[in-house]
């Protein structure tokens, strides 16, 4: 491929394929799975984003453990400090260790996150099967369904849910993962369609295989690379998503140490001179959500069946 | 032609009618009781029932879904329970400082995508290509709240380059005379100079703050179309029949990758819709992001319900336009099957 008449720069499309693409079929499960798992791990460019995620789950684990502060332990002689060696992120308005709360929000927002895409995942997951496997009536009334999901702005019927069910945690969580179930579900039903339409399907077919077996072994193992691409870039949404929440009071309430709340209660200070309070779990806030959509995209590279699609 | 647009006009009231029925089941049917969130949790069973029966939660289920969708469509979208105001005048009194940010707000996202685009696809250059590569990532996944702070941080408390929060003139600004209420407009139509500048001084903050994340979105789009429309033949043949290279690349490459991006407005509408909500209230912006920030604080409940059944309804009407005007410009959609975002 050229680089074309009138523009360079662009890198060329063959250099950010890997070496060896995975072939498409031929190989059994286990070992395209394997390969691909190789391939991922062998990348440079996703270590980036794999090692800081990594780090961040590390963080969130150890911090609350070993830390001498813990995350509501208030001490009003001591509020609104500086950074320092005995607070390296400072103190907050009660006194409280602002680097203990990041650490415990880190904690917060990669859990709920990680439900809320499993469960996004699995709900929208099988939805998109269900349409594109069987299609006919139910595949019609499910997506009509996903149209209705998709006719709010997402974070509007995020804070449609919570206002409705309740406010809280929990709720915020539902109204996140709600969101993100038309999206599972388009992308896998569509990539039902895709691969039923190819021939080894007919082949297997044609071999008096049944019909939940040729699903089961062959559909759903297809599926799974464009599955975990969404998966990354929908962790990095929902981490967003409840943040911004619990921005707005609607997610996490005080004293809980969520990023979006934690940034809340630290506005009002920001301009007075007291940053430290709220640009340390943003800082969190933006380091994970990015790291999260670098690996989507990374992946997308890597594993996307379909080559070079949407890479934006 | 009329088929695909019937098609999609059908489609649509579909998606708004699903969207009202989400809406209603969400905020009317689930078990969290909208009666007693209105009145509050302190209040007595007698003040709940009564208030049950004022908004018809003691009617047959389907009745109320009729009223609920009547009294929205009708604009009877009852008072604000924090002020005793209409939902409906709080919302007017407010239109006008949010449609303001917003549009300005889009004006230079769009013009900076557009430049920056450019920039590093005809310019050739790599490195400011890897920076606004980097920044559209860090701008997607940076929440517009954390964008405000930072922004108010450096511009404002560091720098004293820009106002700080406080709304949309400074104090020693009265607003222009109401044409259009906006008020840099108003105040060129009153040849107001000094009030036209500083509603641009406090529009500049909140609208970067706003529109960032769309920004990122497009830029990333706009230079993906740009380098990979480059490669298409037709532009070899544009060049191989003498065009100048800017020529080219004005009129052949330039509008074709424009195309996609129309399809983004629905997307921007709804960074915009929510993002109103959680940056107005940081910079005190008087819209109705943070009326209805300060309606969840209150837990009031009729003016939160009205801006999310609005919200819904704008972007399905956005999304319908956004394809309507796609099949228009662009010939090969013209076929029945047309993508939504």
């Amino acid at each position: 491929m050229s680089s074309g008449p009138l523009i360079l720069g662009a890198e060329e499309a063959s250099s950010l394929r890997p070496e060896s693409p995975l072939e498409p079929s031929g190989a059994s499960v286990a070992d395209r799975a394997r390969r691909a798992t190789r391939t991922v791990i062998a990348d440079r460019k996703i270590a980036v984003p794999l090692g800081v995620i990594v780090l961040l789950v590390l963080f969130a684990i150890f911090v609350p453990i070993f830390w001498t502060y813990g995350p509501n332990k208030q001490d009003l002689i001591n509020s609104l400090d500086a950074p320092s060696f005995t607070h390296p992120m400072g103190t907050d308005q009660l006194g409280r260790d602002v680097f203990a709360r990041v650490a415990d929000g880190a904690r917060i927002s990669l859990i709920v996150a990680t439900i809320v895409t499993v469960a996004g995942a699995l709900v929208g997951g099988l939805i998109g099967l269900l349409a594109g496997t069987i299609g006919g009536i139910s595949d019609g009334v499910m997506m009509r369904l996903m149209d209705a999901i998709l006719a709010f702005p997402p974070l509007i019927l995020a804070m449609a849910v919570t206002v409705g069910l309740g406010i809280g945690l929990n709720t915020a969580a539902i109204g996140v993962a709600l969101v993100s179930v038309p999206w599972y579900a388009r992308l896998l039903r569509s990539e039902a369609l895709r691969i039923r339409s190819l021939p080894f399907i007919e082949a297997s077919y044609a071999i008096g295989m049944k019909r939940s077996r040729v699903i089961s072994r062959h559909v759903i193992p297809h599926m799974l690379p464009v599955l975990f691409i969404q998966m990354a870039a929908a962790f990095g949404y929902a981490v967003l998503g409840l943040a911004s929440l619990s921005f707005v009071g609607l997610g996490a309430q005080v004293p809980t140490p969520e990023w979006g709340a934690m940034i809340t209660e630290g506005l009002s200070y920001s301009l007075t001179g007291q940053w430290w309070i709220s640009i340390f779990p943003g800082v969190g806030l933006l380091v994970t959500v990015t790291a999260a959509s670098m690996l989507s995209d990374r992946m997308r590279d890597l594993l996307d069946p379909r080559g070079e699609y949407a890479r934006l | 032609m009329g088929a695909v647009i019937a098609r999609r006009i059908v489609g649509s009231i579909g998606a708004i009618f699903g969207a009202t029925v989400l809406a209603f089941i969400i905020m009317r049917a689930l078990p969290g009781n909208p009666a007693r969130l209105i009145v509050g949790p302190l209040a007595t069973p007698h003040a709940v029932a009564s208030v049950r029966h004022e908004i018809g939660l003691d009617k047959p289920i389907f009745t109320q879904y009729w009223l609920y969708i009547s009294h929205f469509f009708e604009g009877n979208w009852g008072y604000s329970y924090a002020d005793g105001k209409s939902v409906s005048s709080l919302i007017g009194e407010r239109l006008g400082a949010t449609i303001e940010l917003a549009l300005f707000s889009f004006a230079i996202t769009m013009l900076c995508a557009v430049v920056f685009a450019l920039l590093v696809t005809y310019r050739r250059r790599p490195i400011a290509d890897r920076i606004l590569r980097g920044v559209a990532y860090l701008g997607f996944g940076t929440p517009p709240f954390f964008v405000a702070l930072i922004l108010l941080i450096v511009f404002f408390k560091s720098l004293h380059w820009l106002p700080g929060p406080e709304g949309r003139l400074g104090l020693q600004a009265n607003p222009p005379p109401t044409v259009t209420h906006l008020y840099t407009i108003d105040a060129l139509i009153a040849g107001k100079f000094g009030t036209f500048w500083s509603s641009i001084e406090h529009l500049i903050l909140p609208g970067i703050a706003l529109g960032l994340s769309s920004f990122s979105f497009i830029v990333r789009l706009l230079r993906a179309n740009l380098l990979e429309i480059s490669r298409e033949p037709f532009l070899t043949v544009a060049r191989g029949k003498g065009l100048r290279r800017w020529t080219a690349f004005r009129r052949h490459a330039l509008p074709n990758a424009f195309l996609p991006t129309l399809t983004a407005g629905g997307l921007v509408l709804g960074e915009f819709l929510a993002g109103s909500v959680l940056i107005e209230r940081v910079f005190n912006w008087p819209g109705i992001g943070s009326l209805v920030f300060d309606a969840i604080v209150k837990q009031d409940y009729a003016v939160v319900q009205t801006f999310i059944l609005l919200a819904a309804v704008m972007f399905v009407l956005v999304n319908l336009i956004v394809d309507l005007l796609y099949a228009v410009i662009d010939p090969r959609v013209r076929i029945p099957v047309v993508a939504t975002a």
